[in-house]
């Protein structure tokens, strides 16, 4: 076995541990919430003008979907399906399985949240770089106050800022929803460009929420690369700019990359508040929808799904460093 | 140079696609709410359905719990409420054109073209199969009592179904159950369409059913268990497509929109003007206020809303409508809990707080302030009790003179800070309970902590996380004074319930109400009678009397019961809802208006039947 192939299964043995770990206590908090599921829903079929008889019957189906085994035979059980790639079925959908709901909202949460993850990464990291590298200039003063102030704004405030102005204001963009529902779903460039349209400003949102934070990690980071003696052997030998900014970057970026690839994992938890401003119901919805109703199944699924996606977020990391950092494989 | 080239191609297909995005169809369509409306084929009808938030993944099935349908479009029923409190079996026609009360039960007569979206007919077969589907979800079967008994007689229950010819079809109640409101419920029930839903049930699903409806308890109740379990499949089944016999039938669900076309083959397609449907997700009120703002919807459902985006709504070119809403918000007590076990301290509270005043902050728009605490919304007290009853009511009104002379003949005193203090001398000082997402109650809460604190009775509004803690917890007896919603109508039964029911430890068993102070569920805590006008009276037995007595012949009995929660005052009604709708003219006319309550509670797929709704 290689150094890399042994790694790899350390780390995804290590991963494992740490999913049983994080599902078992997430199985028993999400059960220890006050409330039951069909108690929580007789109050809100009424308040949403059902009659009580109505209301009774409904929730006496969401009763049907509730298990009322001990809770650590449920436990058994619920890992057995795991085993077996089973989420469970909703008790708020009356039966639907957990992971058709997920994967349902599942392209809403990846498509806005990767799109603009990437975006503010790539341009954080290059005004990073230059607020750094034009740290006296009035430039890279302005990049850094605009990275505080950007970091600084709530996302529903910014969300807001965004819907008034793209939408109520100039009329440029739709302000809620995933596509204009008139156009069959496929490939054809009306459909395509509806979703683009749509994701505009979700992408945005996320975006400039966290493009204040790249910007300033790479700020310090590229200080602190500037002062390394390498960096004046560089400049004493007569390297070019370029490679001299080359090498500041691949150095600078090493702390970056970690904190990408869990975003990455992270992702998967949508941002509620952006998903609420804009009508885009991804998983955040979804999660949070789930515990108001006390959807046991849905809530666990989905924080497994999250805790799944950030440790092999972090396997990831972990590897890809070694490659991109050969000191760590010493 | 490279990199820059990378760079400004980069950007390049960056601005590609802004331009693809700003061509594509829904461009011209998304941006100031022009999208829809009113064309030369119908147009595009947007609202907003009330009863269920769209979620992908949700099947398109009535019978689940959350589904992707939506009553009165593409769900249908043989009738639709008309939430008359005088008369529970008046309803508008739906699939049933009309029918008749008969000894055993009722016969309907089927609208003479009542076809499917698939082009197929509606017959006697859909109707049999939904009302064995209404059986197996609980609806219409009996239900579980204490010890796994099984109790008939709470539910309708469907006996028989026969076809009599000519879409005429006779069903019958079980022999010796007799619910009052068989005909609404059985013309309420969702009508689906056998050859979708047959499959998911058993073929000997109506010799289960009478066997539930049989004498043997054992048969009876291994029948429910295999019932239930059967009602599991059919929630959670997933039709691949929508058959509808409504107006409209479902063309696709996307996770912020649903998009319904207009059936064709429905009965009355000539008077549904509307070509399309969207129905908006839409996870709050907030967002449906933005919708009426940029002027995004045809018309909305209820929506709790503060006065300024009431007002913002009716600058954007919306009418308000009104109807009334069979709900209360009401402060209730734990009567466990002292000096709450004191009636004259429970009065006293009422002649502190003004509810006008509470009304205002709390719902301005939504909300009415409650004349009276009868147990009963304004409008139902009004038709139940005469003007001499009503008039023997207290309405207390504000009077804090009355207030401070009810406390210190129990025992009150208030010292030189104006503070008062409970019998044994300690500072009274109440939390009152609220939870999140209420922001109504919230706010109420505001206000009423402020008269009660001028009062000199400090109190103190606390937020509870969510409705599910807030429940439990009040059901654990930990709140001694909390929000709680009452008058749950329009059946009158149903609202005494809400207050002398299980929450009041009062269980029925073949009509005999027993009350007990331990039981799990009792959190009121009042006492199993009440003295009134020198009468002892047995409010859980009224309420169980209540019934099964006509309505007709409800009167006495409820005049009893309002006079009792008006004296006692287990709780103290603050408001009552009002069901504020809006609609505009800008695509579509000829929209019910206030006034029109039996439309106004249904929603707008109703009105398409009925004739409203016309292209402009």
């Amino acid at each position: 076995m290689t150094g890399f192939a042994r790694r790899l299964a350390g780390k995804l043995l290590a991963g494992l541990v740490m999913v049983w770990v994080v599902v078992t206590f997430t199985f028993f908090l999400v059960h220890a919430l006050p409330g039951k599921p069909g108690d929580v829903q007789y109050e809100s079929y009424i308040m949403q003008g059902f009659n009580p008889e109505e209301a009774r019957a409904k929730v006496t189906a969401v009763y049907g979907f509730t298990s009322h085994d001990p809770l650590f035979s449920q436990y058994l059980g619920y890992l057995g399906r795991l085993l077996h790639g089973d989420l469970g079925q909703s008790v708020y959908y009356s039966g639907v399985p957990v992971s058709h709901l997920i994967w349902s909202a599942l392209p809403w949460t990846v498509l806005p949240v990767l799109t603009g993850l990437l975006v503010s990464f790539l341009i954080g990291v290059i005004a990073g770089v230059i607020a750094a590298v034009k740290r006296s200039s009035r430039w890279g003063g302005l990049l850094s106050v605009s990275g505080s102030l950007v970091a600084g704004v709530p996302s529903f405030v910014l969300a807001l800022l965004l819907l008034l102005v793209f939408h109520t204001e100039w009329h440029l963009l739709p302000d809620a929803g995933t596509s204009d529902i008139t156009l069959e779903p496929g490939w054809s460039p009306e459909y395509v460009g509806s979703v683009v349209q749509h994701a505009v400003l979700p992408v945005i949102s996320y975006a400039l929420l966290s493009y204040g934070g790249w910007l300033l990690a790479m700020k310090s980071s590229v200080i602190t690369v500037l002062g390394d003696d390498f960096i004046l052997a560089s400049e004493l030998r007569g390297l070019a700019p370029v490679t001299r900014a080359r090498y500041i970057g691949r150095n600078a970026i090493l702390p970056l990359f970690t904190v990408l690839a869990l975003s990455f994992g992270i992702m998967f938890a949508g941002s509620f508040f952006i998903e609420q401003t804009f009508d885009y119901p991804g998983l955040g919805e979804l999660l949070l929808k789930s515990i108001g109703v006390r959807d046991y199944p849905v809530m666990a699924g989905a924080f497994l799904l999250i805790t799944v996606a950030i440790i092999a977020a972090n396997i990831v990391a972990d590897l890809c460093y070694t490659l991109i950092d050969p000191r760590v494989r010493r | 140079m490279s990199r820059q080239r990378t760079l400004v191609a980069g950007l390049a297909a960056a601005v590609a696609l802004t331009a693809l995005s700003a061509c594509s169809s829904s461009a011209k369509k998304t941006n100031n709410g022009d999208g829809g409306g009113a064309k030369k084929d119908g147009g595009v009808y947007t609202s907003i359905d009330a009863n269920y938030q769209i979620t992908a993944g949700a099947p398109m099935n009535p019978f689940n719990s959350s589904p992707n349908m939506f009553l009165g479009y593409d769900q249908m029923r043989l009738g639709f409420d008309k939430y008359n409190p005088l008369d529970p079996n008046d309803l508008f026609p739906g699939l049933a054109a009309s029918w008749t009360a008969t000894d055993t039960g009722l016969t309907v007569q089927l609208q003479p073209n009542a076809k499917w979206s698939d082009g197929t007919p509606v017959t006697v077969a859909d109707i049999k199969t939904s009302l064995a589907i209404a059986y197996t979800q609980g609806t219409a079967g009996p239900v579980a009592g204490a010890g796994g008994t099984i109790v008939q007689g709470t539910n309708f229950e469907v006996s028989d179904v026969k076809d009599l010819g000519g879409g005429k079809i006779e069903i019958d109640q079980l022999p010796g159950v007799k619910n009052l409101y068989f005909q609404r419920l059985v013309l309420s029930a969702t009508i689906v369409n056998d050859k979708v839903y047959s499959p998911q049930l058993p073929a000997d699903i109506w010799t289960q059913i009478a066997a539930v409806q049989g004498p043997d308890p054992a048969a009876a109740k291994a029948a429910a268990d295999k019932l239930s379990a059967e009602g599991k499949t059919i929630a959670a089944f997933a039709p691949a497509k929508d058959v509808s016999a409504g107006p409209f039938v479902l063309t696709r669900v996307g996770p912020g929109e649903a998009l319904l076309d207009r059936n064709q083959y429905f009965f009355a397609v000539d008077k549904v003007a509307p070509k399309q449907v969207i129905l908006r997700h839409y996870t709050g009120n907030q967002q449906i206020w933005g919708f009426l703002t940029n002027g995004e919807l045809d018309s909305s459902p209820y929506t709790s809303m503060p006065t300024n985006i009431a007002d913002q709504v009716v600058k954007a070119g919306y009418t308000r409508t009104d109807a009334p809403s069979y709900v209360s918000a009401s402060i209730a007590f734990n009567e466990k809990q002292a000096p709450y076990n004191n009636t004259a301290v429970r009065q006293a509270l009422a002649y502190v707080i003004d509810r006008d005043a509470v009304t205002k902050v709390g719902e301005p728009v939504g909300g009415i302030a409650a004349p009276y605490t009868t147990g009963l919304i304004g409008s139902q007290t009004d038709a139940f009790l005469s003007s001499d009853q009503k008039s023997a009511l207290n309405a207390y009104k504000p009077d804090p003179a009355k207030a401070a002379s009810l406390l210190q003949g129990a025992g009150f005193t208030k010292d030189g800070a104006g503070q008062w203090h409970l019998p044994d001398g300690s500072p009274w000082t109440i939390t009152l309970q609220t939870v999140n997402g209420f922001s109504d109650w919230i706010a109420a809460s505001t206000i009423v902590a402020n008269e009660l604190t001028a009062f000199g009775i400090k109190t103190t509004p606390a937020i509870t996380a969510d409705f599910a803690t807030y429940q439990k917890e009040m059901g654990a007896g930990k709140y001694a004074v909390g929000w709680w919603l009452t008058a749950l109508g329009p059946q009158t039964d149903k609202a005494y319930n809400r207050i002398y029911g299980a929450a009041d430890g009062f269980s029925v068993v073949n009509g005999k109400a027993t009350h007990s102070d331990t039981s799990p569920a009792n959190w009121f805590h009042t006492p199993a009678t009440y003295t009134v006008n020198g009468q002892t009276i047995d409010p859980g037995q009224l309420t169980a009397d209540l019934s099964v007595t006509p309505v007709a012949d409800q009167k006495p009995i409820i005049a009893q019961l309002a006079a009792a929660t008006n004296q006692e005052l287990p709780m103290i009604q603050i408001w009552n809802y009002t069901k504020v709708g809006f609609f505009t003219e800008k695509h579509f006319t000829n929209f019910p208006k206030t006034g029109s309550d039996a439309l106004l509670l249904n929603p707008p797929g109703v009105w398409m039947m009925q004739g409203y709704i016309q292209a402009k």
